[in-house]
Order: structure tokens, then C-alpha cells, then sequence
């Protein structure tokens, strides 16, 4: 297909979409890059022969939302449900409304809120960083936008539901853009799952805008299914005194690459990424988690934890990046991974690149089987081998089950551990 | 009535830096029914904690020679937690800590391990049970939602062994050293909860360095151990004799020719 061709198929597909032409002709920018760049590198992890990127035109489909099994309605949470390209549920309870915060898919609010939407969107996360994001930005078809105003918290968390539509022969680009204005505070879970037996690709990306004095709590169980492949990356770009806290449950069926990313810029910001993840059959999945410390007095923590199982594999980058100038820092991380099986692959590397003196640093990493001691004690009360393991890797994973604020989303992720370490353990 | 053997056990262990095989136990014989409270006392490094942990089966301790009977039938062979599940018990002198699993969700799991699938303890009948018992040991209610044994004070975890005794209920409980690094009031409390299992159904083989604790848990039996035999055998004047004596003076009365550890006065 010509370029020309390709770019005339972008324009049509935007202005269906009734986009604004600020975001038509950043999706055009952003194709004219995809010639030009490459593939993320990862230390120790090859991925670049999978199907990431498909080639076939930007389309607008809709999915049926009989498909999806509709849970009970959960009143601790504002729910957000998205199905493919489709929204299906989205309703910010009105006092919210009144106190300015926006809570709309991503079109709309290129639409609705072109200003907000064009100063933030991909700002964090630039199309120019690599192939993938660029080829994000050029063929976008789902996502969530939300904004808070300035020292307005809301206590209930947000659960967006996100259903990969694998019945449709679609990728699914999704982009979640949350903006913390100065003093606000929210707490967002994602889950995401996949229906459908089709191979196809998921490219998902999140960016936190936590602003002066603002507090973000994310927290993401991803389930997606064995036929997709993903590629996410999530940023964090954190102000002045500004907290963010990742707690990623990462449960993918099928290959997965990720980036995570915090970006400390303002005197006295926090980022605690925390992220757990169990891999199973032959899959494989290598994530970089990155903390970087660029204000003074700014602390960067990472803890990742990993359970391999099976013939799968899973590298657990830990990357702590302390910026020269950046005085009075704190920077630590974990990794760790157990490996459950003769055929199970996986590493654990912390990377340190400290350009300061004036900090501390620490990071701790492991790769090896469940500890033996836990494992007697626990059998020695009569606990079979089998259960026994489930519950030293429970306490293993402990981090982050904790940190979900959802307990119906944290039940949901406990069920899916005990299956996939069920069904691991007879593979051993 | 159960049954406890234990017949010229022999067993080694890997030392750490030469890498060989060092033999601990120098063939232990043994013989405990329930109804029965035992003491073995001994002095550092002779070998106690290896023959517990034998018993329960702890994989590092190698049997060389001789065999260890529940019941009449050999367990040397058996993983530890079916031995458990036959009625062992060992309170360990270093329990384990274990994150993102209560103490509650632990205990309920012990329990029911050693019932069938369709006879598991109900909701109910566990709390019962769990309060009945904390009270007996004195033991905070938030105590069971804490994760097992993580932050807990040396008091705090000795305590939690013996709780889990309780609850579990085996035939057969090898406290190893549950009277170290406790006051005088906590011992009493332990003591109390072992007390409490005392009868026809429950033997106990209590590991001590010192004999306090056996003024609170009177024994039947007391053993002697030194480096790696059971040296002399007798009544509970044999653990007042020796707080008045010394290992160096039973040894010494004995003949025995060897060095012990630490310095007795
Ligand atoms: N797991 C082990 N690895 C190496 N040596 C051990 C191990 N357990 C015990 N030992 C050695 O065996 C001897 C007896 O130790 P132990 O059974 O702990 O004695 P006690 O409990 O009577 O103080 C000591 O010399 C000790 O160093
Ligand atoms: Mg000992």
C-alpha cells in the first residue's frame, strides 16, 4: 500500500470519528515517524518477531455489549465499562460532575475538551519514543480520559473495565490519559480482559499526570487472553510533593512486553511501583520498571515480584535512574521471581544509574525456588506440598493483593493466582 | 493409645563450610506412648533439636542407621506433612514468618488437612474452638488476622505454637525450647496450654536446656542427652539434680569423655 493511500485512509477514519484535525494531524505526524523508528529494546528479552503492530487500516467497529456477562452492579466503585471500541457504561455520579471533574471516553474528549486534551495527551509518553508508540498515536481507537480539578478528592475508586473484542478482527489501542490537577486525589483500577478467540494485538498505554500535590493511586489486574499479544507502556509523570502508587497485577495469558515508568520531576515527589506477575504454559513476558528521580528529596521505590511457572519465561528489569542534581534522593528496589519448574526461564536484574552522591540507593533481587524453610513449617502442620506452595507464593505476592482498593477486584485476583498456580503445579 | 519409637537413630547433617557429612545423633533409642510426658535435657549442640526435627521429618537431616515407629510403622520414608497428618507435632524453636496469610486462614488450613473433604470444620465450631483457646493463652483476639508469625515478638511466636497445638490437637507435640527467651509469666501461660492436652491421648517430648520449665510441666520421664546419646535416663529428680550439678558433674559421674559446648557453672 502507498503511503499516500494509507495516509487518505487515516484522514477518512478520523473524520468519521469527528475528530478535531489537532488530533487527525498528530495522527499523521505520527505515521510519518513509524518509518523512522524501532522497536523497544528490553535487556535479556527478545520480542521483536511478534505480531505487535498489524498491518490493516484504522476501522470503526462496533462490539455488542449483549456479549459481555454484565457483573452485579459494585457500589463501592464508579464503574467504566469499554468493550472493543465500544462504551458501554460510563456515568460519573452527578456531585462529581458539579465539582468539574471530566470523566468521558478518549474521542470526546478530543472533541469536547480540545484544550486539556491536546496539552496533556501523549506528553508524557511522546510518539517519538519508539515504533510503538507512534503507531499508537497514528491508529488509536479506544481509551478513557479523565480529569480532576485542582484539591478535589474523590474517595470512591474508579474500576475501568476494559474487554479486549477478539470476536472482531481488530487491534485494540487503547490510551487512558488521567490528569491530576494540583491537591486532587483519586484512586483508578483497571481490569482487563479479552473475549474472543482471535489473534490480535493490544497496545495499551497509560498516562498519569499527577500534578503539584496530587495523589494517584493506580491499580491494574490485567487478564488478557492467550491469543493477544501486548505491548503496554505506563507513565507517570509526578509534580512537586505528588504521590503515585502502581500496583500492577499482571496476569496475561498470552506474550506480553511492558514498560512501566515514573517519572519523579518535581522537589519531593513519591512513586512506589509495585507489580506482580505469574506466567504459565509457554508464555513469555519481560517488563521494564523504571523509576527515575529528577527533583531534590523525590523517592523512587520499585518491588516486583514474579512467578514462573511451567515453560514460561518472565525478565523483571528493575531500572532506578537517580538525575545529577537530584539532592537528598531516595531510590530502592526489589526483584524477584521463583522459578517452579526444571523448564521455567526468568531473571531478575536491577539496574542502578546514579549520577548523585548525595542519596540512597539500595535493591535487593532473587531467582529461585519458594523457600524451603516456609514451605516445612507450614508442612509440618499437616499442609500438603501443593497447598502449602500456594500460600508461601500468596505471601510472596502479598504487595500488591494489599494494595488493591477494590476488594471485589482483589477477589478477582486471588481466584485467577489459585487457577493459574493450580494448573501450573500439575505441569511440575 | 498411640505409639512413639525411636530405635538406634543415627543421623547426619551436611556442615555448611567443609561441605561433608557430620554425624549429630550417635543411635537414640526412645520409646513414648500417649499419656506420657517426656523430657530430654542436654546442653548446647548436643543434638536435641536435630532428633526433633528428625521426628518431624525436616529434609536436611539425613537417618544413617536405625528407624523412628509411629504406631509401630516406620516414618522415615514419609514427607512431613503426611507425618504430621498421622499425629506429629514439633514447636519450633525458629518458626517461620509468612506473609499475606492469617494465622486464622493457617490454622483452619491445618486443620482440615488431616479431615476429609467432606468433613471440614465448619465457620463456626473453628471460632469456637479459636476463642476457647486464645483465651486459655492469653492471647489478644487480633492475634488470628495478623499474617502467621510476620512481626511477632520471640514471646509472641512461642505462644503461637503452642495456640496451634491446641488447635491442631496431635497425638505426639515435641516442644523444642519453648521456655527460651520467655518470662516467667508467659512460661506459666505456655505451660497451662501444654497442661490443658495432658491426658490418655496426648504424649509430649519437651526439649529443655534448663529445668524451670519443667517445674510447670512436670514430666514422667526425663532423658539426658550429650553429643548425640542419651547418657542417663530417670525420674523428674533427675532435672532437679542436675539444676543443682551441672552437665559437667553428670558427665564427670558418668565417666563420659566429652567436651561440652558452653561453660556450665
Ligand atoms: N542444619 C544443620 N546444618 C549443619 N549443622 C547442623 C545443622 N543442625 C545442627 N547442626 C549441628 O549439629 C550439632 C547439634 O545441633 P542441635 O541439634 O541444634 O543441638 P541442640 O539443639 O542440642 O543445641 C551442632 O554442632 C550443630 O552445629
Ligand atoms: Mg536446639
Amino acid at each position: 500500500m502507498t503511503e499516500l493511500k494509507v495516509e487518505q485512509q487515516l484522514v477518512t477514519a478520523s473524520e468519521e470519528n469527528n475528530e478535531p484535525q489537532s488530533l487527525l494531524d498528530r495522527r499523521l505526524e505520527a505515521y510519518k515517524l513509524m518509518d523512522k523508528l524501532q522497536l523497544p529494546k528490553m535487556q535479556r528479552f527478545k520480542f521483536h518477531d511478534w505480531p505487535l503492530i498489524k498491518n490493516q487500516p484504522l476501522k470503526w467497529v462496533a462490539s455488542d455489549p449483549q456479549a459481555v456477562l454484565e457483573d452485579e452492579a459494585d457500589h463501592e466503585v464508579i464503574k467504566v465499562v469499554q468493550f472493543g471500541q465500544s462504551t458501554i457504561q460510563i456515568a460519573l455520579p452527578k456531585e462529581l460532575q458539579d465539582a468539574g471533574v471530566i470523566l468521558t471516553d478518549i474521542f470526546t474528549a478530543a472533541r469536547e475538551h480540545e484544550n486539556l486534551f491536546n496539552k496533556f495527551f501523549m506528553t508524557a509518553i511522546k510518539p517519538e519514543e519508539n515504533l510503538l508508540t507512534a503507531y499508537h498515536l497514528a491508529y488509536l481507537n479506544a481509551g478513557l480520559f479523565l480529569y480532576i480539578p485542582r484539591n478535589v478528592q474523590i474517595e470512591k475508586p474508579i474500576e475501568a473495565e476494559l474487554i479486549q473484542d477478539n470476536t472482531q478482527d481488530e487491534p485494540l489501542i487503547s490510551h487512558i490519559l488521567v490528569i491530576a490537577d494540583r491537591g486532587s486525589k483519586v484512586k483508578f483500577i483497571q481490569h482487563l480482559t479479552t473475549v474472543g478467540e482471535n489473534e490480535e494485538p493490544a497496545n495499551m498505554m497509560i498516562e498519569l499526570i499527577a500534578q503539584d500535590n496530587s495523589e494517584i493511586d493506580f491499580s491494574s489486574l490485567d487478564e488478557l487472553g492467550s491469543h493477544t499479544h501486548t505491548y503496554f507502556k505506563r507513565r507517570a509523570d509526578i509534580g512537586r510533593d505528588a504521590h503515585v502508587e502502581w500496583a500492577v497485577g499482571l496476569m496475561n495469558d498470552g506474550n506480553t512486553v511492558g514498560d512501566m515508568d515514573s517519572e519523579l520531576l518535581g522537589e519531593g515527589g513519591y512513586a512506589n511501583s509495585k507489580m506482580i506477575a505469574v506466567t504459565t504454559r509457554q508464555q513469555e513476558v519481560g517488563i521494564n520498571n523504571r523509576v527515575t528521580n529528577r527533583g531534590k528529596h523525590t523517592t523512587g521505590l520499585i518491588n516486583q515480584r514474579g512467578v514462573i511457572l511451567e515453560g514460561s519465561e518472565l525478565i523483571f528489569n528493575g531500572i532506578g535512574q537517580i538525575i545529577h542534581g537530584a539532592h537528598g534522593s531516595k531510590a530502592d528496589q526489589q526483584n524477584r521471581v521463583l522459578i517452579m519448574s526444571d523448564q521455567a526461564r526468568g531473571d531478575a536484574n536491577p539496574i542502578l544509574l546514579i549520577d548523585e552522591n548525595d542519596v540512597e540507593a539500595g535493591h535487593a533481587a532473587s531467582v529461585g525456588p519458594v523457600d524451603p524453610h516456609q514451605m516445612y513449617y507450614l508442612m509440618s502442620r499437616g499442609i500438603p506440598r501443593k497447598q502449602a506452595e500456594r500460600m508461601v507464593i500468596r505471601g510472596f505476592l502479598g504487595a500488591v493483593l494489599s494494595a488493591i482498593p477494590s476488594k471485589d477486584v482483589r477477589n478477582k485476583l486471588v481466584t485467577i493466582l489459585e487457577r493459574k498456580l493450580t494448573d501450573g503445579q500439575q505441569y511440575q | 493409645m498411640a505409639t512413639l519409637e525411636v530405635k538406634d537413630l543415627h543421623v547426619s547433617v551436611k556442615d555448611e563450610e567443609s561441605k561433608k557429612e557430620k554425624e549429630i545423633l550417635k543411635g537414640i533409642n526412645l520409646s513414648m506412648k500417649t499419656g506420657e510426658i517426656h523430657a530430654i535435657m542436654g546442653p548446647n549442640g548436643t543434638g536435641k533439636s536435630t532428633l526433633s526435627q528428625t521426628i518431624m521429618g525436616q529434609p536436611n537431616y539425613h537417618v544413617t542407621q536405625g528407624d523412628i515407629l509411629l504406631n509401630g510403622e516406620s516414618i522415615i520414608d514419609m514427607p512431613v506433612d503426611e507425618r504430621a497428618r498421622k499425629g506429629l507435632f514439633l514447636a519450633m524453636q525458629y518458626p517461620a514468618e509468612i506473609q499475606g496469610v492469617t494465622n486464622a486462614e493457617f490454622l483452619r488450613a491445618a486443620i482440615n488437612a488431616r479431615r476429609a473433604d467432606d468433613d471440614q470444620i465448619s465457620v463456626m465450631d473453628f471460632i469456637k474452638k479459636l476463642d476457647k483457646n486464645l483465651k486459655l493463652l492469653d492471647m489478644n483476639e487480633s492475634m488470628t488476622e495478623r499474617y502467621l508469625n510476620e512481626g511477632f515478638s520471640g514471646g509472641e511466636k512461642k505462644r503461637n505454637e503452642i495456640l496451634q497445638l491446641l488447635m491442631i490437637e496431635p497425638s505426639f507435640a515435641i516442644l523444642d525450647e519453648i521456655d527460651s527467651g520467655l518470662d516467667i509469666d508467659a512460661l506459666k501461660v505456655v505451660s497451662k496450654g501444654v497442661n490443658s492436652m495432658r491426658g490418655d491421648n496426648f504424649g509430649s517430648l519437651i526439649i529443655t536446656h534448663y529445668q524451670r520449665l519443667l517445674n510447670y510441666i512436670v514430666p514422667d520421664t526425663v532423658h539426658v542427652m550429650m553429643d548425640g546419646r542419651i547418657v542417663k535416663t530417670g525420674g523428674p529428680d533427675l532435672a532437679k539434680k542436675l539444676e543443682d550439678e551441672g552437665y559437667a558433674g553428670l558427665r564427670d559421674e558418668l565417666g563420659l569423655d566429652i567436651k561440652l559446648v558452653d561453660d556450665e557453672d
